[in-house]
């Protein structure tokens, strides 16, 4: 067997065994990614090094050449927190619920019911205290979106109902219900949206005034960095994520092992719940701010992939999503400073979820790869020894 | 009566689209592939067809019906050609198959905005994030449409609901009438035994995905002319899972799924038409349209018995595994 040409044997080595692999085929996908990317920019005759540049630029991680009045780097940071924070709770919720074997497919829509009960209940509260309402809002979120994900457990316990079919019906039945009052009760009719939410309410600060700069403070992000904390000692140090990790691996063995499936079903349904309700009260009632009718956003389908990127691992979340929502968030200046469609934002979005999605292939070539590689030096070392005693 | 009237016209003119997408992914999932993806596909499909009907549209005079069928034949082609990434993702590169449909949908949304304003700004100079299409002529049948009531199945009919019945036609026989349709049907429930025939399971669930493409395309393009005469990123509307329900609602099977879409189409024209005449507000066919997803939701739980996916569905083939 002839061993494979050096430029193989390199991507090989580096690929590493398959503890390292959860690393590095992540950041392959994102590699090949950027390539494809650059391509489309170099079609469009810009150069990519200019726009990768401008899309970190736009979302504050390196700083601008020129800033308005009142903003700096450190406002067009904090931004990107902001719309950072719903990513990174959606993201979470599908990773608890993939990680049992289940797809939460219905992020999107729990998302919404989460802020719209949220903004009809606390959402325009003019006589409650800040301190008072903010936590009302996220603790109002958390359980509607634990109950509508809970609905989902319990179809898939009771009936055995696939969880993908219950979720997106559930996503329509939202979408149109919660348009349907929107309309009918909190509509602007000049922007077509609900009405702002008030600022006690609203769990980001929107253009404080802090130090001669006008910054929006997202408060959430507090909240899901204690979310991940949270996340990760669930399936690493708990009872309970030990039993989910079992059900995600193998049911029917889980079922043997005296775990009990159905309890657990709903359990985590409902725990991906109320991650997916966190986003949405961040989403609707701090990024946003109003409810948009006729629109389920695609966040909690983007979460789907990017919590594939992050290997379903909090920690591996964090920076997947982070990189979504950059990307996002640059796209805006991309346009402004050199000229090319922010929708080339969604695009290089879209092949990264693509290339992700194919990590499962690229691991399998690269293993396949590595055993030929030791076999190929095994049967050669052995040709050799028999070549010397000859 | 004239209410009446409007309820079968619009209500065939909306389920005839979404019966083809059906029928997509009936062709799709019964040969053991998931297909979340029918929403990226028909926004693809539309995409193409859409093009080629803006490109070809100065070739003909302006009141000319040959771009829509122009387009129609592109979307079916366009469809099936981005199909071709599904397939590969869930049959070549073994991906999980829910996680590449999510993905096939972001992306085709993504490629289709971004395209449509990049090529119109270079087709006509100026940035515009939709492609104007022509108004489709509607047809009425003399005679038959005299007859009370059913006179209406036969009044202002786009001309695509015609090739939609015949493209229907003809996927009902190649399903269960043709040795490919019975190959198709094995592959979703006991690939392995497709495998001992001698059929190669990856080519059959390959052309399978393939022809969901096409058909979903086609079902993409008639929503392009019939509800918004244009192609823009509202062709997301999420039709695509709304034909997934009408599928399961019609158990993998071609007539109940056509049931189960007339059912949805006639909901909703009968909510636009109960609002008109009852003289509610606008807002209120947002509740109607909830209808058929409430349906499928309580169908699902009442006939968890009797409604089966095809075994096989969303399984990886192995030819290894016992």
């Amino acid at each position: 067997m002839r061993r494979a040409n050096p430029i193989t044997r390199g991507v090989l080595f580096l690929m590493g065994n398959e503890r390292r692999q959860r690393i590095t085929i992540p950041v392959f996908a994102i590699l090949l990614s950027l390539i494809a990317s650059s391509i489309v920019l170099l079609i469009l005759g810009k150069n990519p090094i200019e726009a990768f540049i401008s899309l970190l630029r736009g979302s504050g991680i390196l700083p601008k050449e020129a800033y308005a009045a009142k903003k700096s780097m450190l406002t067009d940071f904090l931004s990107l927190l902001n719309a950072w924070t719903p990513m990174l709770f959606a993201s979470l919720s599908v990773a608890v619920a993939m990680r049992a074997g289940l797809f939460n497919i219905g992020v999107s829509g729990q998302m919404l019911c989460a802020g719209f009960i949220a903004t009809i209940t606390v959402g325009y509260t003019e006589t409650l205290p800040a301190v008072v309402a903010k936590p009302l809002v996220v603790l109002i979120g958390l359980v509607s979106g634990a109950v509508v994900a809970a609905v989902i457990g319990f179809l898939k316990q009771r009936w055995n109902i696939n969880e993908v079919v219950s979720a997106i019906m559930l996503n329509y039945i939202i979408r149109y219900i919660v348009s349907f009052f929107v309309k009918a009760t909190i509509n602007n009719p000049s922007t077509r949206q609900s009405w702002p939410v008030s600022a006690t309410a609203r769990l980001s600060l929107m253009d404080t005034e802090l130090g001669g700069l006008k910054m929006d403070i997202p408060l959430g992000i507090i909240l899901a960095a204690v979310a991940v904390v949270v996340v990760h000692f669930l399936f690493t140090k708990m009872k309970l994520g030990f039993e989910l990790r079992a059900i995600g691996g193998n049911p029917v063995a889980a079922k043997y092992a005296g775990i009990n499936v159905g309890r657990n079903t709903i359990l985590v349904m409902a725990i991906s719940g109320a991650l997916a309700g966190l986003a949405g009260v961040t989403y609707y009632l701090g990024y946003f701010g109003s409810i948009q009718p006729d629109v389920l956003i695609s966040t909690g389908f983007d979460a789907i992939a990017v919590c594939i990127l992050g290997n379903s691992n909090p920690i591996g979340i964090v920076f997947s999503s982070l990189l979504i929502s950059v990307i996002d968030k640059g796209s805006t200046y991309l346009q402004s400073s050199i000229g090319v469609r922010q929708e080339i934002g969604a695009l290089i979005t879209g092949l990264i979820l693509l290339f992700s999605a194919c990590g499962a292939y690229i691991a399998y070539l690269v293993n396949r790869g590595r055993q030929r590689e030791e076999d190929a030096k095994k049967l050669s070392a052995g040709t050799d020894g028999k070549e010397a005693q000859a | 009566m004239t209410y009446l009237n409007t309820i079968i016209i619009d209500g065939l003119s909306f389920a005839l689209p979404l019966f083809i997408m059906a029928i997509g992914g009936i062709y799709c999932e019964r040969s053991g592939v998931t297909n979340l993806a029918i929403e990226g596909l028909q926004g693809m499909g539309a995409f193409v067809g859409a093009l080629a009907a803006t490109l070809v549209s100065g070739m003909f005079a302006a009141d000319s019906q040959a771009p829509m069928f122009i387009a129609m034949i592109f979307s079916f082609l366009g469809g099936g050609l981005y199909a071709v990434l599904h397939a590969v993702l869930c049959v070549k590169f073994k991906a999980n198959q829910v996680i590449s449909g999510v993905v096939i949908n972001i992306l085709a949304t993504a490629l289709t905005t971004f395209l449509t304003s990049e090529i119109s700004t270079a087709l006509f100079g100026a940035a515009s994030n939709r492609f104007r299409l022509t108004t489709s002529v509607r047809m009425t049948v003399p005679g038959l449409s005299e007859i009370p009531v059913l006179g209406a199945v036969f009044t202002n009919i786009y001309p695509f609901e015609l090739v939609i019945i015949l493209v229907a036609l003809v996927a009902w026989y190649v399903l269960y009438k043709t040795p490919f349709g019975m190959h198709l049907r094995a592959c979703g429930d006991n690939p392995h035994a497709v495998d001992a025939a001698g059929v190669e399971v990856s080519r059959v669930r390959f052309i399978a995905v393939m022809i969901s493409g096409a058909l979903s395309g086609l079902g993409g393009i008639c929503f392009a002319y019939s509800i918004s005469v244009q192609f823009s990123s509202a062709i997301y509307m999420g039709y695509g899972y709304l034909a997934i329900a009408g599928l399961i609602f019609g158990n993998w099977q071609i007539m109940p799924t056509l049931a189960a879409c007339l059912i949805f189409g006639f909901a909703r024209s009968g909510g636009f038409a109960l609002t008109q005449v009852m003289e509610l507000p606008s807002a209120f066919t947002d509740v109607f349209m909830t209808l058929p997803y409430i349906v499928t939701l309580f169908l699902l739980i009442f006939f968890s018995k009797s409604n089966r996916a095809p075994r096989a569905l969303g399984e990886i083939y192995d030819k290894g595994k016992r």
